[in-house]
């Protein structure tokens, strides 16, 4: 196993009768990877698996080597901001982070001047000193994240990180996990915001009924789908006539014409040959503006592999 | 046009009536309290008890089984008033234990998982909500108290001469009248505990002792005093008090029935009180 | 790591967890079990100056009057002799009664009878005497010092093993040890604890130690409070000779009682809060089991954490008076267990315990949907 990924082999989880994951077997290399899935897919077993919270019933994970049953090492070098919702009640912000810190064997002196750094970085400082149980929603994410990332973590796992937060505390965040991606950390997130794990994701992992169904970045995982043709949007001044061109290629299964006439969707099941063809087109003088892949996102990836599942 | 007036139609069919509906609580939490195998094993060995008093009835309407035994032996084997208040204080221990177990399921987890707001915006009243969950322990504690107590009864009746009816009726409507309340008693300290500390763990913790430590509260208050009247913060003692009223048994000393009843009375309203001010439709957010 | 360091991490866990068994709004009830002896002893040490104050207002006998009071006199007679008592209060009420079965009816015979019962009280300066009258004739005379030094502390024995070792400490120990893990799996935040660069076995440690340093505390507090509670009414020479004579031992004893009660306890309730999803009917055996002690066997009765502590304590309790003899006879209690076998044999099943309590909680897993 590689000291620098995070690994499962084989591993399973039941509940009981309940099917948790099922025979996953991931490499997830360092960067921002999104966990995608609906409801109740397993997304969150995988990361309580990962942090030790729950224990497989086969198989094995190392966190960068380590083993989620040691969480002595394990947890030294990972943060997990879970989606439980609930706090002790006697802490405020401050002693929320700070108590964490104290474990890890800081000085109260330390402790209290990273768990300070650590609400800065999440914007909470006003409301550091008001007891957790007071806190909104939000506040009550943006503390939990504040204690996952305390103790300068190489791993950080985030359950529905962006749930409940406001649009310019989103975008600090998201810029925050940037920040860590870059430094060559790993960030686990999941979420149901589609655009937006489109927009933070350097690789996917797409999940459903407890089965890995697809990984790796976007491009790469769309290019692997052959059941459904890859969409174009074409911008042009002679929509009508490129449309009718397209038409008699054999790999093109459907055009769509723009109201406007100056667009057209164009349906092909081999991307290659696409855009040869275009490319002839154009060579015959068809003024062509534009082409965007319009089902190069994870919206898309989940509907062809996980819509059918829902 | 109004959207309602397009698509929405109020339901107007039959719709069951308001105690059919009540029930409707205690029968799933019937449901749910037997799908439990401890449930099933405390109810099981509460029987045990009314099995032996059965044996005991038989034996003592056999005199053929145990003739030429002394005349000492005859009078321990009597089906009298001491007979059935040995039933009902041993029953009425099991009554603690299954109210322990199943009690603190029956409000704790709606208030803390905020679901009173649910029950109350349905049409039923705080009144009903509690009436409802107290028929689910009434429903189950009789299981184990005055009905094999009145089967035991009925079989004293079967095999004993003409007249021994007549001269005891007193006997089965103080079994159920006693039981009863002791019922009462235990379904509400049960529910005021469940409604109190929100944790069904603790407040099964409560109620266990809630009974034996203030029994052992009042025997303290009596030895350091060297006093009778400590019994009063003793609700079995209380009980145990009527009891004896009701079967026309010597009250014990410390306690008069007057008294007892009015323990119970202020106990009961406490316990009331409890409920009163914790089932509120209000959602805590913390 | 090392153990130091584990050690240390083991102390901030249960720094932490302190705060919440000592201040949390459930504490309430700890302490109230705790101390309610003591406000009980207290009372009653006011209440005895009160009344020796008020009998002696109201006169006293001579002690050979007291003496002369013998079962059948009647009121009249004791009236006579003694005076006006120092209290009077008389009720009636009706006794039924089953009697054998009429042979020529095959009937039962039911006998009803009325009762008048007085009661006298008399005060000679030392001594009260209280008198029951049944039907205008003395039943029972019960003459007795109501500072008694030597009762007073049987009293307390009674109440630190009737009470105290097996209510009071076992309710409160349930309270305090299941909240440490069963507890905060409610509260839904045992996760946080497990996120931690800790090991599991330092996490139990730890918070063990919390609730072991809260419920001794507490507990030994209140023993003490109580303990000190009853010398106080008693005259500054009696207590002055129990001070040279065994009563530093006797404190410590009855403090060393409590201290171990937590441990054992504790250790059992904590380990039940893992290991089981609803502990509260084993509480309830093990309250019966705990409860029944004095009727088992030898053998068995050393087969509970109750006799082991029992066998520190300095005075054994007395039994209620109302006993029969015949239960009497059953429950002479199992030969005490030396001090030196009994706090070894306490800390050797706490430290089992605690070890099945450890390989509980590594299995543990977070799954706040099943509580």
């Amino acid at each position: 196993m590689s000291g620098y990924e995070i690994v499962f082999e084989d591993v399973s989880k039941f509940y009981g009768e309940v099917l948790g994951v099922n025979r996953v077997n991931l490499n997830v290399p360092p960067g921002i990877t999104s966990l995608v899935g609906p409801n109740g897919s397993g997304k969150t077993t995988l990361m309580n698996l990962m942090c030790g919270l729950i224990h497989p019933d086969r198989g094995a994970i190392s966190v960068r080597g380590l083993s989620p049953r040691d969480p002595e090492h394990m947890m030294r070098i990972t943060g997990y901001a879970t989606q439980f919702d609930a706090a002790p009640r006697w802490a405020t912000g401050f002693d929320f982070v700070t108590t964490a810190l104290l474990l890890f064997g800081y000085s109260r002196k330390e402790a209290e001047r990273k768990a300070w750094k650590a609400i800065e970085q999440v914007n909470l400082t006003d409301a550091a000193t008001r007891k957790v149980a007071g806190y909104s929603k939000g506040m009550r994410q943006r503390i939990r994240l504040a204690q996952a990332i305390a103790h300068d973590p190489q791993v950080l796992v985030l359950d529905e990180p962006l749930n409940g937060l406001d649009p310019l505390v989103r975008a600090e965040t998201i810029a925050l996990f940037r920040q860590f991606a870059a430094e060559g950390r790993h960030v686990i997130l999941s979420s149901h915001v589609l655009q937006e794990v489109d927009v933070i994701s350097d690789q996917v992992i797409l999940i459903a009924n407890g089965m890995i169904v697809a990984e790796g970045e976007i491009r790469g995982v769309r290019d692997e789908i052959s059941e459904h043709p890859s969409q174009f949007i074409i911008r042009c001044r002679d929509a009508s006539r490129i449309a009718s061109l397209l038409f008699n290629e054999e790999h093109v299964t459907e055009v769509r014409l723009n109201d406007d006439r100056l667009g057209l969707l164009v349906l092909t099941r081999n991307r290659e040959e696409f855009s040869r063809a275009l490319s002839r087109i154009a060579l015959a003088g068809h003024d062509i503006d534009g082409v965007i892949p319009a089902d190069e996102n994870v919206d898309a990836l989940y509907e062809y592999l996980i819509g059918g599942a829902r | 046009m109004a959207v309602y007036k397009r698509g929405y139609q109020r339901y107007q069919g039959p719709v069951t009536g308001h105690y059919t509906r009540l029930m409707a609580m205690p029968r799933y939490a019937w449901e749910r309290l037997f799908q439990q195998r401890l449930m099933i094993v405390l109810t099981a060995v509460s029987c045990l008890w009314p099995l032996l008093c059965a044996v005991f009835i038989y034996i003592s309407n056999h005199s053929e089984l145990w003739a030429g035994l002394g005349g000492g032996l005859k009078k321990m084997l009597a089906i009298d008033a001491a007979f059935f208040l040995v039933y009902m204080n041993v029953q009425s221990a099991f009554c603690i234990l299954l109210a322990a177990l199943a009690g603190p399921g029956l409000i704790a987890p709606d208030l803390s998982n905020n679901a009173l707001p649910l029950y109350f915006s349905r049409p039923l009243s705080r009144l009903d909500y509690v009436a409802a969950r107290m028929m689910t322990l009434i429903g189950m504690l009789s299981l184990v108290t005055w009905l094999p107590g009145l089967i035991l009864f009925g079989m004293q009746i079967g095999m004993a001469n003409s007249g021994w009816f007549a001269a005891h009726w007193h006997y089965g409507a103080g079994l159920i009248a006693g039981f009863f309340i002791w019922i009462l008693i235990v379904s509400m300290v049960a529910l005021a505990s469940s409604a109190y500390v929100k944790w069904r763990l603790i407040a099964g913790a409560l109620i266990l002792g809630f009974f034996f430590v203030l029994a052992g509260a009042a025997r303290m208050i009596n030895g350091i005093f060297r006093v009778e009247w400590g019994s009063v913060i003793n609700p079995a003692m209380a009980a145990y008090t009527v009891w004896c009223a009701l079967l026309g048994k010597e009250i014990p000393e410390g306690m008069d029935i007057s008294t007892s009843l009015l323990c119970l009375g202020g106990l009961i309203a406490a316990l009331g009180l409890i409920l009163e001010r914790k089932l509120r439709p209000v959602e805590v957010i913390s | 790591m090392t153990t130091r360091f584990r050690a240390r991490q083991a102390w901030t866990i249960a720094t932490l967890e302190m705060r919440r068994a000592f201040f949390s709004k459930r504490a309430f009830w700890v302490y109230l079990l705790a101390f309610f002896p003591a406000f009980i002893f207290i009372g009653h040490g006011v209440s005895l100056q009160w009344q020796i104050k008020r009998f002696n207002a109201r006169g006293k006998v001579a002690p050979a009057i007291i003496d002369s009071f013998k079962p059948g006199m009647t009121e009249r007679e004791i009236i006579a002799l003694a005076g006006n008592p120092q209290s009077d209060h008389e009720y009636t009420r009706r006794q039924r009664e089953d009697d054998d079965e009429d042979e020529s009816t095959g009937k039962r015979v039911i006998v009803e009878k009325t009762l008048h019962i007085r009661f006298l009280e008399y005060w000679d300066g030392n001594r009260r005497s209280y008198l029951r009258f049944e039907n205008g004739v003395l039943k029972s005379a019960r003459t007795r010092n109501p500072f008694d030094f030597q009762e007073d502390r049987s009293v307390y024995a009674g109440v630190f093993q009737l009470f105290y070792l097996r209510l009071a400490i076992f309710f409160g120990c349930l309270g305090i040890f299941m909240n440490l893990f069963r507890g905060e799996m409610l509260d839904k935040t045992l996760h946080f604890w497990f996120l931690a660069p800790a090991r599991r076995e330092v996490l139990l440690v730890g918070k063990y130690l919390a609730g072991l340093t809260a419920s001794s505390v507490i507990f030994t507090s209140g023993a003490l409070l109580s303990f000190f509670a009853v010398l106080w009414p008693h005259s500054g020479m009696e207590v002055q000779a129990f001070w040279q004579g065994p009563g530093v031992e006797h404190m410590l004893r009855y403090a060393l009682a409590a201290a171990l009660g937590c441990v054992g306890y504790g250790s059992v309730f904590l380990a039940a809060g893992l290991l089981l999803r609803n502990p509260i009917i084993p509480a309830a055996v093990l309250l019966v089991w705990e409860g029944i002690n004095g009727f088992l066997p030898d053998i068995l009765q050393k087969l509970s954490v109750l006799y082991y502590l029992q066998s520190l304590c300095p005075v054994p309790a007395p039994l209620e008076s109302d006993t029969p003899a015949l239960l009497k006879l059953i429950l002479a209690p199992a030969a005490p267990a030396s001090p030196w076998l009994a706090v070894p044999g306490l800390l050797v099943v706490t430290v089992l315990v605690l070890w099945a309590a450890a390989q509980a909680v590594k299995r543990l897993e977070i799954n706040y949907s099943t509580e």
